[in-house]
């Protein structure tokens, strides 16, 4: 995220060749922004699961900068000072459960920076983003591992270290009566919510809602707080989304990505998420599928990498869409996880095709506008 | 990138390793490997051999009977060149396959297509060292074992590795007393599955080739190092 | 399997390129863009219609008689004649074809992807449309790669690089990495779409 941006080069694209120059503007403050603007994150997620937290983070970003030093050490010239690999680490490290073994985040880390980016020339050349590899390596190689969250401070239910999402597809597959809401079904099924979301909901509830013949169900602040287990630093969205605000004032990155891929993952979870489970159309609860899993970390901290999206606004919309449509599928029908990291992954790989297809057109037109 | 970097050459070595990289589909257990290795060094010797033993019954230079001698080597002179070279290799394979599902129909199963695909997958192989036609057959069949042990050895130490990271045991064949399996309980418990899948295979391959060549270079060999200039 | 089953699973899950490690192409093959795009269409067609031949072979010939075990030198040579066919078919009635697709078809022709696919379905005993289908579908998959490999390919900056990792090596840590992120479409998640 962040490691450089990539500006078409000098020259009238149409008599220029393949590959456009790529310019590197100073990489350090963007980089170095992005990790500050998600401290807030790191630090609720320390908050909420404590030491093994913090332990997680220290080993990933370490790792990442050990990589980082092996890997540019022989070439004279040591790079920890952009602030990329500390990026990657902490990136790495708010996407795993808090009390996962350390070498988990390590191997992620390092394998992350060391194959997925340094392999390819560095700062700025890699096509695919350092932390997700690394997480899909993480994913591929341990995923029972990855599956065992920690739950929250202050959650003593049985099941509360049990993320909301993966709670919900339990309850979903069990048969029963189906409710219209993601937090109903949980509520029937037992789901434990924290002392404090009863008070608040129920607060609300009697005193707002009530004579407006409305209810908040059970469960909405911790979801929306991110009070559930879950990524250390992926359950709190409000404090992502400050950190994405921070982000987009700065132009480190753009509003365009991420806006179409969540806003389309978010409606097709709308349209088609209650299909699969009985509960029928336009009942697929999208709030709480987006702010269930990182979509919303890696909607605006991995997806928008200027170094792996595409170069035009109008690609990057079509990858955001893109991306939309994988997670959407890949949560709802595949094997990895919340299908976020995955899909992040094969975005990034149609990413360049996208861009060359453009690029393509681009020329047409102009060659059709000269003519 | 590639334009220019296939223009350069690279070591022999680097060529014949690359025609690996279908058969490192099933370098995942040492013991498979060890049968695909053998099953290549049969079919690449063979191939050299019945190469030299009938390009020997011609004098070089002859041109295959069919083709305009005006020609020279032409393109049909290629084609029928080539269609000879399947003929061996493609026999040989099938004797290959037809034999190890009578000695070890387990790995027959294992290795799946990968066996039969020896066939073609070899014919890119044989070019890796130096050309055989004209030579004696001792001779090609000395190039051709040079060859073979290099594609096993690499194929092995794949295999080596992956199994090792990837699943904690190293398979090996059962002997008396020794069911076949070598279990590292330490990394038995949580191994790095991915390097077991596909990709890992063909990043284990890449990298290999990367330490291939910075010891070719180190030595300073002959064999010019491949680096793609702009 | 139905077919959209065949061309899922073929296309994506087990793509032959990034599942299968059949027809990765390094050094000078290598190349992305429209050339991919022939190259690829040409690739389908050729392992669709060696997959039908394949069939009738193995389902008339060698199956009733028992003698699969010459299977693969027959199928090596079936393979053979039609990308010969192709070669000469395409020199009379279609130039570009070859011009744009680029490689000598035989050499493409009897390259491991083409009797890679053949061998999959006759060991699997798929019907002929069955086969036909999976032929189609695995070009395409072949495709995709392939012309994702090259725009990144195109896309790396090669003074970057490490100098033992130019050129093939790279194009094969591309590839793995490339192989991992296709991991997602497994068969689980093919038996949920499909079974949904």
């Amino acid at each position: 995220m962040a490691e450089s941006i990539r500006h078409a080069g000098p020259g009238d694209p149409a008599t220029s060749a393949a590959p456009h120059l790529r310019v590197r503007m100073s990489t350090s403050r963007m980089a170095w922004l992005a990790s500050l603007s998600l401290l807030p994150a790191a630090a609720w997620g320390i908050v909420l699961f404590g030491l093994p937290a913090l332990i997680v983070l220290v080993v990933s970003i370490a790792s990442a900068a050990a990589a980082e030093a092996a890997a540019t050490l022989p070439r004279g010239k040591v790079t920890l000072g952009d602030g990329s690999a500390f990026f990657t680490g902490l990136l790495v490290a708010l996407l795993m459960p808090a009390g996962v073994p350390a070498y988990v985040p390590a191997a992620a880390s390092a394998f992350g920076i060391l194959v997925v980016k340094q392999s390819f020339g560095g700062l700025g050349r890699n096509w695919m983003n350092p932390a997700m590899g690394g997480v899909v390596f993480a994913l591929l190689s341990w995923p029972g591992l990855l599956s065992q969250w920690a739950a929250p401070l202050g959650s003593a239910a049985a099941n509360a270290a049990v993320p909301p999402l993966e709670a919900l597809r339990a309850a979903l597959a069990a048969p029963g009566p189906r409710d219209a809401t993601p937090l109903a079904v949980l509520a029937r099924a037992g789901y434990g919510f924290s002392g404090l979301d009863s008070a608040a909901v129920g607060w609300v509830n009697s005193h707002v809602l009530a004579p407006l013949g409305t209810r908040l169900q059970p469960g909405t602040l911790d979801v929306l707080i991110g009070h559930v287990a879950g990524g250390i630093g992926s359950t709190c969205a409000p404090l992502l989304l400050a950190g994405a605000a921070f982000l987009l004032t700065f132009g480190v990155i753009r509003w365009h990505l991420p806006v179409f891929y969540i806003g389309t993952f978010g409606l097709l979870a709308f349209v088609f998420g209650g299909l699969g489970t009985g509960q029928g159309w336009l009942a697929g609860g999208p709030l709480f599928q987006v702010l269930s899993g990182s979509l919303v970390l890696a909607a605006f901290y991995a997806a928008p990498d200027p170094v792996t999206s595409p170069l035009m606004n109008t690609g990057k919309c079509i990858l955001g869409a893109a991306l939309g449509v994988l997670t959407f599928f890949l949560r709802f029908f595949g094997s990895l996880g919340d299908g976020v990291a995955a899909a992040i992954v094969l975005g990034n790989c149609i990413s360049p095709l996208l861009d060359r297809w453009m690029e393509r057109r681009k020329v047409q037109e102009l060659g059709q506008g000269v003519a | 990138m590639d334009t220019v970097s296939s223009r350069t050459r690279e070591a022999p070595l680097v060529m014949l390793l690359l025609t690996l990289v279908p058969s490192i589909a099933v370098a995942v257990r040492v013991a498979d490997a060890l049968w695909l290795a053998a099953g290549a060094v049969l079919v690449m010797t063979g191939s050299s051999v019945a190469r030299a033993i009938l390009d020997g019954a011609r004098p070089a230079g002859t041109p295959e009977t069919g083709t305009p001698a005006a020609d020279g080597p032409g393109e049909e002179d290629r084609t029928a060149r080539w269609l000879r070279a399947l003929v061996i290799s493609s026999l040989l394979t099938a004797a290959f396959e037809a034999g190890l599902l009578a000695v070890a129909p387990a790995a027959s199963a294992a290795l799946g297509i990968y066996a039969p695909l020896l066939a073609v997958n070899l014919l890119v192989a044989g070019k890796g060292g130096p050309d055989p036609s004209g030579a004696s057959p001792l001779r090609a069949t000395l190039s051709s074992l040079r060859n073979g042990a290099w594609f096993a050895g690499g194929l092995v130490a794949i295999a080596l590795a992956r199994e090792v990271l990837g699943a904690g045991t190293i398979t090996l064949f059962p002997v008396s007393g020794f069911g076949g399996t070598i279990t590292l309980s330490p990394l038995l418990d949580q191994p790095v599955r991915a390097l077991g899948f596909a990709g890992g295979g063909l990043l284990c391959l890449g990298y290999l080739v990367a330490a291939v060549r910075a010891v070719l270079a180190r030595k300073g060999s002959a064999a010019p190092r491949a680096e793609a200039s702009r | 399997m139905s077919w959209a089953a065949v061309v899922f699973t073929f296309a994506l899950v087990d793509n032959v390129i990034l599942s299968r490690l059949l027809g990765l192409e390094t050094g000078d093959g290598a190349r992305g863009g429209t050339r991919s795009v022939w190259l690829g269409g040409s690739i389908a067609v050729l392992m669709s219609v060696s997959a039908v031949a394949a069939w009738t072979l193995d389902s008339l010939l060698l199956v009733p008689l028992g003698l699969t075990m010459l299977r693969t030198p027959l199928l090596v040579f079936v393979v053979a004649g039609i990308a010969l066919g192709f070669q000469a078919l395409a020199a009379r009635f279609l130039p570009a074809v070859l011009e744009r697709s680029g490689v000598s078809i035989p050499r493409v022709g009897v390259n491991c992807v083409v009797l890679g696919l053949v061998l999959i379905t006759t060991r699997a005993e798929y019907g002929a449309l069955q086969s036909f289908l999976a032929g189609l579908a695995a070009g395409a998959g072949y495709l995709l790669a392939s012309a994702m490999m090259g725009a990144i390919r195109e896309r790396l900056e090669i003074e970057a690089v490490p100098p033992v990792l130019r050129g093939v090596p790279l194009q094969l840590i591309t590839a793995g990495l490339m192989a991992y992120a296709f991991m997602a479409f497994d068969r689980g998640f093919l038996a949920r779409l499909l079974g949904a």
